[in-house]
Order: C-alpha cells, then structure tokens, then sequence
C-alpha cells in the first residue's frame, strides 16, 4: 500500500561521515555485487564488458570541491549518494502499483517487483535520484538497505549490517536505529551536528549525512616543509646559486 | 527531463479526446447538440482518448502490471488518471449506446460526462503538477493550461464564438506558463549547496564524474535541450496551436472543413508545446551532477 506508516518503532538509516570518506567507490562495488548475486537478484548492465556500457547502481559516489571562505582555499570532498529512506516518501505515495512501500516495522523504503509496471514516476518523484529503472527486467531498483543481510539468521551477527557499510575500509559509513536517541548513529548526529540533503523538499529524510570540518590554512603546512623556493640563499649555496643563474 | 513521444502523445491526444467529450456533455446537458453529432462526436472522443491511452501503455517498461495501476486511487494521480479516464470512457460508450437505440439523449448524462471528462484531464496533469522535483511543473499553471488546452482543442469542432473564448485563455495560460518556467525565483530554495547538505549559498562545483558514462537518471532528468531551439520551437508552437486556430476560426466561423484544417494544427501546436513542457523541464537530481 502507497499510504505512508508511521513508523513509531524503528528507523532504520545510514549516517554517512563526508569528513572520513575518500571515494574510494568501494561502497559502490559491494553493493553491485551484493544486489547481483543469488538466484534472483539482478542489478543488469547493458554492453557490460563494450563500447558505451550502462548499469543500474544503488550508490554512486561524487566529488566535488568548494570554496573554503575563511582560508579562500579550494577543499574536495566525496559524496555517496544512495536512498534516504525518507519519512514523507514522495517516492511512494506517486506509485500507481502499490508496488513502491515503506515498512512500518522499520521505515525501510522497499519496491516489490512483482506488481512494478516500470512507469518511472516514482524516480521522477525523488529529489535525490535514489531509484534507477533497470532497463533488462523493466522494474524499478533501489536501495534496500540489505534487508536480506540485516534480519539474516544465517550470516554471523556482525554482518548483519548492510552491505555498503561492512565494506567501506574508512568506516564512514554507520548503520541504526535513528528512533533510538541512545543508538550510536543517534549519539553521533547530535554531537557533531547531522543534516538533511534538500531539506525544502520536506521529504525528512532517516539517512543523515556529517559535513566535513572546516580545515586549517594549508600553505602554513606547506611551506614548512620547505617545498617554497628558496630566493636568498648565503654562503656557498648562495654562491652556486648565482653562479648557476648566469649561465 | 526527457521528451518521450509516447508520453507527449499520451497527453496530447487523450487530452484532445477528453476536451471534446467534455464539451459534448456540457452541449447536451444544455440541449445543444443533435442526436446524430453526439455519436459522431463521441466516437471521435473516444478514438483519439484511447489511442492516447494506448500511447502511454508504450510508456511502461513491465507492461504486464499496468491493470495494477488502477490499485492505489488514495495517494497515486497516477492510478486516479487511471481509473477515472476508464470510468468516463465506459460512460461515453454506454452513452453512444443509449442515444443510437433510443434516438435520444439524457441531459444528466451530459453533465456527468463534462464534469468526470475535465477530472480526467485535472488527474493528467496532477500526475505532473505533484512533482516538488520539477519546479516549473510544481504548480497551478499546470493543471489550468492542460484543462484549457483540451477545452479549446474539443470546442473547436463543436462551438464558434464559445471555442475563440477557450482558445484566447488557453494562448493566455502558455504564456504565462512560459514566462514563470523561465523566471530563476522557481528554483529559490534548491542548489547544489542544499542538495548536499549545506547552505544555499555555498560555491560547490562537481570536479570528477561519479560514473564514466550516462546513467537512467542522466537520460530521463538531465534532458539538455540548446536554448536558441528552444525559443524557436515556442515560437510555432504558439503559431500552430494559437494564432493559425484563432485566427482561421475568427475568418471562417462554423465552417466544418476549415475546423478540421484548424484542430490539424492546434494539435501539432500542442504537440510542440509539450515537447518543451518535458525538455524544459528541471528536475533537483541536476544539482549533484552541475
């Protein structure tokens, strides 16, 4: 059903730390191979291995850089961006189906493919461009929030996380319970401040993302480690150096 | 976002079906249409809403699911669209049907196809119109210039002085439409800023792509379109859709072969303007890749 629940319980998310990821896309690759593998799953790629290849991904990581006013340096930062899992779903309540819904148990933002029509009003709905039609199956996909790895009685208990978060090698990524004002991700959104992406939308997203911190001057690093020319030089290395300029 | 043809004449022609059968029903609420014209009329409505409807089924990647789309009427304009141009068609049908055994009309029934006929029209566009994404869809201009386009366009064949009425609100509308699309104060709250996290104002620029080719998103919601074409196309858009009707019909009013000449032109004219309703359009997931 396209009516969005309440969600009391459970809020399940991922806080995503800007300050600690390097784009290393290695989020991207886990979460292609976890969402492709098994009887059937398919996350479908067209001319996969010729010219020109197309694929369906869950998560995509983006960079970009930004003027830093205080130093007026340029800083770069990576961006993943996947499903929010947002309270107001827009996303859900367009679906025509009934095939788009959000889980009240848990506020897990889900597609179930077997009454998808492959409209595409859905991904024109969301703000964040979260849902990709895969063009081989004709059904929407999105970020499931492993919900086959994270209630999965026959994995070990600590990989019951998804997938993207078991595999990031900076740990900027966390999982949780953001309902829960005691769980970790809650704990860390209020000590250093979480966001919302595109909070004039007023989709309240669950998934929370932490700014990079503001860096210091970096030519005060730089020049002392002696990388800047050296332009009065005395004594022999002086003598060298004037010598060297005339010829 | 990305100019479908099946979409385009989805809206185009189901639109020109409607707004004909919608103006039949007010006609023969009033008692102003002959028994035979509303057959007439009526299996033209009806051919031109359901090859529309036809045109869109194109649309869906997973065809097989489309009966579902008439499950989700309490949140989804896309399933009331669904249901209720089924609902008017079905009326339309028993309509004609009613009127050939009987040689005779019911004016209530009018009135019920006029008014279910403009909800189906007002559901096309909310489908649109909902969209917080879409900015130059986001408001009300929206369903006033679909529901005026398909008036004008089905009052052509059917009425004189009323359908020049029609036509001059519906040419008043795509300019206004125009004009607020092209104002900057539409997109006030959202940039690239916003769409990451920060403040509206802070100066970000994507310097690396996060993938090397084009994507689902980048062909349906980042429909780049040359802005000199751009002007061009309104341009005979307006003519065709506005001008040639208004003028032709202000030269020869009541005069069935030139109304013919004039709905072949309004269409195309409408047809234009809905291919730059789609690639003008912007959606906020252009903000991550700027």
């Amino acid at each position: 059903m396209t009516k969005l629940p309440k969600c009391e319980d459970k809020k399940l998310g991922l806080l995503i730390d800007l300050d600690t990821c390097v784009g290393c896309h290695g989020c991207v690759v886990s979460c292609k191979e976890w969402n492709s593998s098994g009887d059937e799953k398919q996350l479908s790629d067209i001319n996969s291995h010729q010219k020109d290849p197309v694929g369906t991904f869950l998560n995509r990581v983006h960079s970009y850089e930004r003027e830093n006013s205080s130093t007026n340096e340029t800083e770069t930062f990576y961006f993943p961006r996947s499903c929010l899992h947002c309270e107001d779903a827009p996303c859900v309540t367009v679906c025509p189906t009934g095939a788009s819904f959000k889980r009240e148990e848990d506020g897990i933002v889900l597609v179930n493919e077997d009454d998808c029509m492959g409209c595409g009003l859905c991904a024109w709905a969301c703000p964040y461009g979260a849902r990709e039609l895969d063009l081989v199956s004709g059904v929407m996909k999105k970020c499931t929030l492993c919900v086959d790895r994270i209630y999965n009685e026959e994995i070990p208990p600590e990989d019951r996380v998804p997938v993207c978060v078991k595999s990031c090698p900076t740990g900027a990524r966390a999982f949780g319970d953001f309902n829960d004002p005691n769980s970790d991700v809650s704990k860390k959104v209020k000590e250093r401040g979480g966001v919302d992406l595109m909070p004039e939308m007023q989709t309240k997203p669950v998934n929370k993302y932490l700014l990079p911190r503001i860096k210091s001057k970096s030519s005060s690093v730089s020049s002392g480690l002696g990388v800047e020319e050296e332009t009065n030089a005395t004594g022999l290395l002086g003598w060298v150096d004037r010598a060297l300029s005339k010829l | 976002m990305h100019p479908a043809p099946s979409i385009i004449l989805f809206t185009v022609l189901s639109g020109f079906g409607f707004g004909l059968i919608s103006i039949i029903g007010l006609l023969q609420f009033f008692n102003q249409i002959s028994v035979v014209n509303i057959i007439i009329f009526s299996l033209i409505g009806l051919f031109f809403s359901t090859v529309g409807l036809i045109s869109s089924f194109f649309h869906l990647a997973n065809k097989k699911n489309a009966i579902k789309s008439m499950s989700q009427w309490q949140t989804s304009w896309l399933s009331r669209e669904a249901i209720s141009s089924i609902f008017c068609l079905s009326i339309v049908v028993g309509n004609i049907g009613w009127v050939f055994v009987q040689n005779l009309y019911i004016n209530e029934v009018g009135i019920v196809l006029f008014l279910l006929s403009l909800f189906t029209i007002f559901t096309t566009s909310m489908i649109y119109a909902q969209l917080k994404t879409v900015p130059s869809w986001n408001n009300i201009l929206t369903p006033a210039l679909f529901i005026f386009a398909a008036l004008a366009g089905g009052s052509i064949l059917l009425m004189d002085y009323a359908s020049l009425v029609l036509l001059l609100i519906f040419g008043v509308l795509q300019v206004l439409f125009w004009y607020i699309a092209d104002q900057s104060f539409i997109y006030k709250e959202t940039s690239v800023g916003t769409a990451l996290g920060f403040s509206k104002n802070e100066d970000i620029r994507a310097f690396d792509v996060a993938h090397t080719n084009r994507n689902y998103l980048l062909n349906e919601m980042v429909y780049k379109v040359a802005r000199k074409h751009a002007i061009k196309i309104r341009y005979i858009s307006f003519f065709a859709a506005f001008v040639f009707p208004m003028s032709l019909t202000l030269i020869f009013p009541g005069n069935f072969s030139v109304s013919v000449l004039i709905i072949a032109s309004h269409l195309v004219g409408i047809y234009f303007s809905r291919w730059l309703f789609f690639a003008e359009a912007k959606h906020s997931v252009g903000f991550y890749y700027n």
